[in-house]
């Protein structure tokens, strides 16, 4: 019996060793991966929304010209982005030194919270008038497009997305995706074709999707034989095999910038400024191109686009201004 | 004297586990509603009568208890039915009924609306589109087939721990029928299993967004998580982060007021005490043809919901762009080259280890609970980790931003915090639904024997609760490594999840890469489960050769 009982004690000790040992490597791969880069030089952090293909090698670029520097990075879709800068506002200040946005509604916001905003680089005076503020700078494009499933006759104009050849359009959500919504924008500030517009996508079926690749899926899997999304996401999907066509349709491309802006609290660091003059100079806007990004600054060559392929502007003021009473009159038409 | 330190052990254990629930769930969720009553200026009045507020709860509400009633009962009915031995395949059948979630959410909607939706697979191949798929009905069906797993293990681990079969013969040695014998013994010992899976499926449902959000909105079907989402993609203007939040606390209100009734008047009654002494080998059932109408009712249910589905997963992984027919001759490894980098697999290690430390954790916690709330005094504390599990990720996670983010915002402590806070509740419900084998006189002889408290815990508590155990830990496992929202939120140099990779890819506006992602996490998953699997079916032969029912068998035998 005592024996018994001694192997069993001793059974008892030898699996508690082994759960003792489970536990410690446990904490050590989670604290092993806790040790971050740091680095001896000076550090600052960038908030995005821009996609990793396009920030990583301007960040890679920019810290082999600078070799103390060290450009921590924060990517996240806009929700998440807007998510985090509210957190971090709660609970301490914006933790970015540096923010560059996907659309100049979103940075309107931050500037209007007072958390970014009140200087741009030199450099930004060769970038478009169109593309800029006294807060903020464009530094690359997205442009809204019109797709067609292969086969389909490509429509000319936005206003032929409205024939019953097209329905049902696909369309992203302006209360999801903020390029959508500088579409929705450009279309209601324009007397040809205001809400009316997409009053008669609706009553073609279109079907609102969320995002503008959701919009290429469906158009590319067939489900609609049209659709409206960025340029961008159309040539990606076109290149890899889709079967569908890219028209920039009359009277032009919606053009949404995605600017940059220094963090009011990192007025004084000149890295920050740096980095922000970096992404607005040519060699800067080389690398956005190349990237596969639409650069702003004129001159600079970037991924396809047709030969005097027509572009248009939202008023983003005005846009900035409406947009609650815009989405609330889009709802009547879309419901949800 | 063993009454009084086992009292004295539980009010520390309250304490310490007061704490813990005070950190992760009621500081946080206080501070969201601090945020909404200081910064809505008087607005809040114009969040509840936004419109389409109303129908999206009505949506949600009706979404939730619709998902509840048909995916409870279907996966009990599965864990019942895989209990007789003339089902075919038996032993593989229950494996496969928690293959659905092993697909992770962030890709299920595409492949549902890719195998049935127009162009889809069964419309290109047999020419049957399910256009209600892009849909309430939809979102409806995909909610419930990922919930059914869910159900069948809450029922499986019910059975596996609660069973009595020895009652069951009794009834059916008095002349009960099996029907009777069902209803009247077997089903009342689940009650408390089907019972914890109602309640966390219906707030799962309730908190869901990828599914209503891909496939529900574009028919103008929403609900209160993709209001929220909207808020938050234009929550740069202070007033939609607000109405954000206070969505999220709707969606607390409603769960507190399904779940503490539930919780405080249903649970003491469901919950007994009885004896360690694991019962006998279940009843045998067999006869006539209703072990081959089960696995047909089992593979038609596997082929729809998974094999389907998932095959449109593998081919959008191995096509290169949606839209290209997936011939073998169309078949490429690019997007797997695509995604296939040491940025992957370093941040696939970081989620791997976050997730087995947290599932770890929130063992332990979840037992913690379901321990001490079987008292009066800390029967609050099972409703009260629920209040986080129903918050949609991105609000959780700006709660814990808020809260902790001063002093470790960035670090995998604060995504660890946060994925203690949103699953504790998956591990607390299915331990504590089969928490009735609570032998306190035996674990107080046990100890009176000489037993350290540890040793007695583990040999007379563990080993009967050994499947619960692992049932909580591996759902918190898979969740854990399928979080997207949480992770690609809170996360800082150095700490990019698994999560932040999928983001990203997805952003780049091809499916394909994305697809490769899910199937590599599913393979990540699925390699590793094996051993496990194995382990498991070792330990409950060795529960039965070596556990308390042995001695039982050898009186048997005498």
């Amino acid at each position: 019996m005592l024996r018994v009982m001694s192997a069993f004690r001793g059974r008892v000790a030898r699996r508690r060793r082994a759960l003792y040992g489970v536990v410690v490597a446990l904490l050590l791969v989670v604290s092993g991966c806790g040790n971050g880069s740091s680095s001896a030089g000076d550090a600052i952090t960038l908030y995005t929304c821009v996609n990793d293909e396009t920030v990583q090698p301007v960040i890679a670029q920019f810290e082999s010209d600078h070799p103390d520097a060290d450009v921590k990075l924060f990517r996240a879709p806009t929700g998440d982005l807007n998510a985090r800068i509210a957190g971090d506002q709660r609970a301490g200040g914006l933790k970015a030194d540096v923010v560059w946005a996907c659309d100049p509604l979103t940075m309107q916001g931050y500037v209007d919270q007072g958390l970014v905003g009140g200087w741009v680089p030199a450099g930004a005076a060769s970038i478009p008038e169109r593309f800029r503020t006294a807060d903020y700078v464009g530094v690359a494009v997205l442009y809204m497009v019109a797709i067609y499933h292969d086969g389909v006759q490509p429509p000319a104009s936005w206003s032929d997305l409205t024939e019953a050849t097209y329905g049902p359009v696909a369309v992203p959500d302006p209360n999801v995706a903020a390029s959508a919504l500088g579409a929705l924008g450009y279309f209601d500030q324009t007397s040809e074709f205001g809400l009316d517009f997409y009053r008669k996508l609706k009553d073609q079926g279109a079907t609102q999707l969320s995002t503008p690749d959701e919009v290429v899926s469906a158009v590319a899997q067939g489900t609609s034989p049209a659709g409206v999304t960025i340029a961008n996401s159309a040539y990606a999907s076109k290149d890899a095999g889709s079967p569908i066509g890219i028209v920039w349709p009359e009277p032009g491309a919606v053009a949404i910038y995605g600017p940059i802006a220094l963090a009011q609290d990192s007025a004084d660091s000149s890295l920050a400024k740096d980095f922000i003059s970096y992404v607005a100079s040519e060699p800067g806007q080389q690398v956005v191109a190349k990237g596969g990004s639409y650069p702003t600054l004129s001159g600079v060559a970037g991924p396809e686009i047709p030969a005097d392929a027509p572009i248009v502007f939202p008023d983003w003021s005005a846009l900035a201004a409406e947009k609650d009473s815009l989405l609330g009159r889009y709802q009547q038409i879309f419901g949800g | 004297m063993a009454a009084r330190s086992t009292s004295l052990g539980f009010r520390a254990g309250l304490i310490v586990v007061s704490a813990a629930v005070a950190l992760l769930v009621v500081v946080p969720v206080s501070r969201l509603g601090y945020v909404v009553w200081t910064e809505s200026a008087g607005g809040l009045g114009q969040v509840w009568s936004r419109p389409g507020l109303a129908r999206a709860v009505v949506n949600t509400v009706v979404l939730a208890a619709g998902v509840t009633v048909v995916a409870v009962p279907l996966g009990a009915l599965a864990a019942l039915a895989l209990r007789r031995s003339d089902v075919p395949g038996r032993a593989w059948w229950r494996v496969a009924m928690v293959l659905p979630v092993l697909v992770p959410q962030f890709v299920l909607g595409y492949s549902w609306t890719q195998a049935y939706a127009r162009a889809g697979f069964t419309d290109t191949v047999l020419g049957v589109p399910w256009p209600a798929v892009q849909g309430p009905w939809g979102v409806w069906a995909v909610l419930v087939v990922n919930t059914v797993p869910l159900a069948y293990v809450f029922a499986a681990v019910g059975l596996a721990v609660r069973a009595e079969p020895d009652l069951e013969r009794a009834a059916r040695a008095s002349g009960a029928t099996g029907l009777t014998a069902l209803r009247s013994v077997t089903l009342p010992l689940l009650r408390p299993s089907i019972a914890a899976a109602s309640v966390l499926s219906f707030v799962l449902t309730l908190e869901s967004f990828a599914i209503p959000q891909v496939m529900g909105t574009p028919s103008g079907f929403t609900t209160v998580t993709t209001l929220i989402y909207r808020d938050l993609s234009l929550g740069s203007d202070p007033a939609s982060f607000v109405e954000a939040l206070a969505l999220a606390l709707l969606l607390v209100l409603l769960t507190i007021i399904v779940v503490i009734p539930a919780d405080l008047v249903l649970g003491p009654r469901l919950r007994v005490s009885r004896v360690a002494v694991t019962e006998g080998a279940p009843v045998e059932q067999r006869g006539g043809r209703a072990g081959g109408w089960i696995a047909a009712a089992l593979s038609s249910y596997l082929f729809l919901g998974v094999v389907l589905p998932v095959l449109a997963l593998v081919a959008a992984a191995l096509t290169p762009a949606v839209g290209v027919s997936p011939r073998p001759d169309h078949w490429t490894l690019d997007n797997f080259r695509l995604v296939l980098t040491a940025r992957t697999f370093d941040a696939l290690g970081r989620s791997a280890g976050l997730a087995l430390v947290a599932a770890t954790a929130l063992t332990v916690l979840g037992v913690a609970v379901a321990v001490l709330e079987r008292r009066r005094s800390g029967r609050i504390l099972g409703t009260l980790v629920t209040l986080t599990l129903v918050l949609p990720g991105s609000t959780l996670a700006v709660a814990l931003l808020i809260t902790y983010g001063r002093w470790i915002g960035g670090t995998l402590t604060l995504i660890l915090l946060a994925y203690l806070a949103k699953l504790w509740a998956f591990a607390h419900r299915p331990i504590s639904g089969a928490l009735d084998r609570l032998p306190l006189g035996e674990l107080q002889s046990a100890r009176a024997s000489g037993a350290g408290p540890l040793t007695a815990a583990r040999t007379v508590a563990l080993r009967p609760l050994a499947p619960a155990l692992l049932g909580a830990w591996l759902i918190c496992v898979v969740t854990a490594l399928h979080e997207v929202t949480m992770s690609s939120l809170l996360y800082g140099p150095g700490s990019d999840t698994f999560a932040v990779i999928v983001l990203n890819s997805q952003e780049l506006g091809r499916i394909g890469p994305t697809a490769a992602l899910s199937v590599l996490l599913t393979l990540f998953l699925v390699v590793p489960a094996l051993p496990v699997w194995l382990l498991i079916r070792r330990l409950r032969t060795s529960t039965g050769a070596t556990g308390p029912a042995a001695p039982r068998g050898v009186a048997d035998v005498r």
